[in-house]
């Protein structure tokens, strides 16, 4: 983790408050995120952390507060406007296209890079060749790079479940984001499958420096891979700070092990 | 034995005209899980319009079609925003309700603007058998069956050419597999389902031009909806390749049931064997021949 640099704020999330009818699922929420850096967003069930990247992605419409996203603030926005300015996300069940082969679910990945027109595709000519080339070229070095050459031709529902979950990261990279929300990565693997995974998540980080926010149930994890963590419970915020910090704040032990 | 493949060619190739209506519902279906009740409004709309064009305003058959297929791919970009987008995320019976709504507007609109009376449409394919096949073989092959056959075909073809080359295709095919995926990876569902709609619609467009030359343009176009349902359960709700080939064995055998059955039962069956075909075969497999087997937890 030594090559990298953490660099200015490229995420900042500013008194977000969220509302199911009469549920709040978040209440004045606030925090920041560094360029390349490994957040993670921890909390019991239901503290709101899903809510909280589906927010950051304009799956939800917060009532209250702002983003503010390299520069650009902003209350809301649709999952498309996310994916143009660079967050790609993955999911807390898995959301792969079930019926296609792993080269072609890592394909749906480059989908906003494609410029050629329609004709152009339909032809097979000029630009949309070349594209394909490139986008082919890209997404195979995401392959390599996951080390999924051994099922690149296999339809993603004969595959087992740490593997899917690769597949579902790969296809994130495979948009280049700049920002990547992981909603629990590492839930329901195995030992090794998790070892793997923190591998491939660092790996990421390290080489492409990407940013990642990360919500993770295994404190072992969490604790190991991020440079800061938020701890929120019951829609609100708890706790913030690197992982030694948050690890011995009385509020957060509270919240853990339920005691009143 | 010659008059038996005769009935079958028969068959097969008004199963491919039953295909072509089929075909719009699989687009809508698999891409938004709704059931397109209108599509045989849509079917009789497109028909309409490209006779009420060609009788009313005098145009070419080549000037009609091109208006009808703008009129057709505005009405499914609309019917995207006005009727589906306010109800996302409700009950698949609730959109069905709103695409009986459709349906029954759709019917309206066409008969208020181009009046009820039956239109006919000349396509300039006559329905008279091949020379060349009776000559060779003896056996009477509709001419008309054939270039209908070869259009669905071609159709198909274009359809196919575009879901596996095309950014949309590719957008289209992604939507219909996992909605939630699809959104993160940038595809606008709503611009993508506008889409779909715009196409069957064309779909339409090419049933109504076909079946409208061969029965007329009238208001029973719309009940050849019906007639897609069987195709749809044989080849299941969600499979293209499904909805041709259901279409060819609920068109052959009910032509062969018809002439080989029916005569013991004192005729008229045709109407009704598919469904029973479809029946039985509810029983057997209930996704259909190619559709996704439903797997559930208990």
């Amino acid at each position: 983790m030594s090559t990298r640099k953490i660099g200015e704020v490229i995420l900042k999330v500013d008194n977000i408050s969220l509302r199911f009818g009469g549920v709040k699922a978040l209440t004045n929420i606030s925090f920041d995120v560094r360029e390349h850096e490994i957040r993670a967003i921890i909390g019991p069930n239901g503290a709101g952390k899903s809510s909280m990247l589906n927010v950051i992605n304009g799956v939800y419409h917060p009532q209250e507060g702002t983003i503010t996203f390299r520069g650009e603030t902003r209350r809301d926005m649709d999952t498309h406007q996310a994916a143009e300015q660079g967050i790609a996300r993955t999911f807390q069940n898995i959301a792969l296209f079930s019926g296609m082969t792993v080269l072609d679910n890592i394909m749906t990945g480059r989908n906003l890079k494609i410029r050629s027109s329609f004709l152009e595709q339909a032809l097979w000519i000029g630009r949309a060749r070349r594209e394909e080339v490139e986008n082919r070229r890209v997404v195979e070095e995401i392959i390599d790079f996951l080390q999924l050459q051994h099922v690149r031709k296999t339809p993603v529902a004969r595959l087992p479940y740490g593997i899917k979950k690769r597949v579902e990261l790969a296809r994130a990279l495979a948009a280049e984001p700049s920002m990547l929300l992981l909603d629990e990565p590492m839930a329901g693997m195995n030992v090794e499958e998790k070892q793997d995974m923190c591998r491939f998540v660092l790996d990421t980080n390290e080489q492409f420096g990407t940013t990642i926010v990360l919500i993770e149930h295994d404190m072992g994890v969490v604790m190991d891979i991020s440079d800061r963590v938020v701890v929120l419970d019951y829609g609100r915020k708890i706790g913030d700070g690197p992982p030694d910090v948050v690890r011995n704040d009385p509020e957060v032990i509270k919240a853990y092990l339920g005691a009143h | 034995m010659q008059f038996f493949f005769e009935v079958l060619i028969a068959g097969l190739l008004s199963g491919v005209m039953y295909a072509l209506v089929a075909l719009g519902f699989v687009l809508i279906f698999k891409a938004s899980g709704v059931f397109n009740f209108a599509q045989g409004a849509m079917v009789f709309l497109a028909a309409l319009t490209v006779a009420g064009l060609k009788d009313e305003f005098g145009l070419s058959l080549w000037a009609a079609i091109p208006v009808a297929m703008v009129v057709m791919i505005a009405l499914g970009f609309l019917t995207e925003r006005v009727v589906l987008r306010p109800l996302v995320n409700q009950h698949d019976i609730t959109l069905f309700m709103a695409t009986i709504g459709l349906t029954f507007f759709l019917e309206g609109l066409a008969q208020l603007v181009w009046g009820s009376n039956v239109r006919k449409l000349e396509l300039g394919i006559e329905d008279v058998p091949f020379e060349a096949i009776m000559e060779s073989t003896g056996m009477l092959v509709s001419q008309f069956d054939v270039v209908a056959a070869l259009i669905c075909g071609a159709l198909v073809a274009v359809l196919a050419l575009i879901f596996n080359k095309t950014k949309i295709g590719r957008a289209l095919r992604a939507v219909a597999d996992d909605h939630q995926a699809a959104l993160s990876v940038g595809i606008p569902l709503q611009h993508v389902w506008g889409v779909v709609w715009a196409v069957a619609g064309i779909v339409a467009l090419v049933a109504g031009l076909l079946w409208g030359a061969r029965n007329g343009v009238q208001f029973a176009l719309t009940f050849v909806a019906l007639k897609a349902l069987p195709v749809l359960i044989l080849g299941g709700f969600t499979s293209v390749p499904g909805a041709i080939v259901g279409g060819l064995i609920i068109g052959a055998s009910e032509k062969l049931a018809e002439v080989f059955i029916g005569p013991y039962v004192g005729g008229g069956i045709e109407g009704w064997f598919p469904y029973v075909l479809a029946l039985v075969f509810l029983l057997v497999r209930p996704e259909g021949l190619f559709g996704e087997k439903i797997i559930r937890r208990i």
